[in-house]
């Protein structure tokens, strides 16, 4: 007695690249509109994570004469660290609600952001601190 | 894209307040930026026939090397503000 498959009719889909496979395994593609809303929702984080690249650099350059330099030091590198925790967030919630949409399965939630409530209001919180102890 | 050039300009901006190591980070925004550019007519071709017969592959590659992109440009800011 043999275990073999039969021989199905339907031509195989075509390779989706070593990557694809090993990140975006099993599941089915979703409807296009979903892959593509999912890609310009990355594509928002990363705008806001520059956003704070650039803001991080602003404040180390512009606000010598406002902040002392460790207050001013540690306010850059807080959204510094936070553009580069959102840029790698955003690929990973993208890998994940991907993941969720080819398997059909309940969206996860949005890890990030929490992480960018919660660095924004510490980062206000030093501001405020400075502003009433100066 | 153009995200990417105004901020690769911002930091172009700060040049004199941070010398040139700043440099750096217009280069790797620069780069980026320019990448984006020079593949982007392929991947409209790509998402246009995919809408056309519904079926869309992600872009993982370009999901990775933009996000990538990000991260180098936190760790080389975080290099400047500290050598400053």
């Amino acid at each position: 007695m043999t275990n073999s498959q039969p021989a199905s009719s339907e031509p195989s889909p075509p390779s989706r690249g070593r990557i694809a496979e090993r990140l975006l395994p099993g599941g089915e593609e979703p409807d296009p509109r979903f892959t593509l809303a999912n890609e310009r929702t990355f594509l928002a984080w990363i705008r806001t994570s520059l956003a704070l690249l650039a803001g991080g650099i602003a404040i180390e350059a512009f606000t010598a004469d406002l902040f002392l330099e460790p207050v001013r030091k540690g306010l850059a590198i807080v959204l510094l660290l936070l553009g580069m925790l959102l840029s790698a967030g955003a690929a990973v919630r993208w890998l994940r609600v991907e993941r969720s949409m080819r398997n059909k399965a309940p969206l996860p939630l949005p890890l990030i952001v929490p992480l960018l409530a919660a660095a924004g209001a510490l980062a206000a919180a030093v501001v405020l601190v400075f502003i009433l102890w100066r | 894209m153009m995200a990417l050039v105004t901020v690769s300009a911002i930091f172009l901006r700060w040049l004199p307040a941070h010398g040139f190591p700043i440099l750096l980070l217009f280069a790797v925004s620069s780069a980026a930026a320019l990448a984006i550019y020079l593949t982007q007519r392929r991947r409209y071709s790509t998402s246009s026939h995919g809408i056309a017969r519904e079926n869309v592959d992600a872009d993982i590659t370009a999901v990775l090397w933009t996000a990538f992109a990000g991260v180098v440009l936190g760790a080389l800011g975080i290099g400047v503000v500290l050598a400053a």
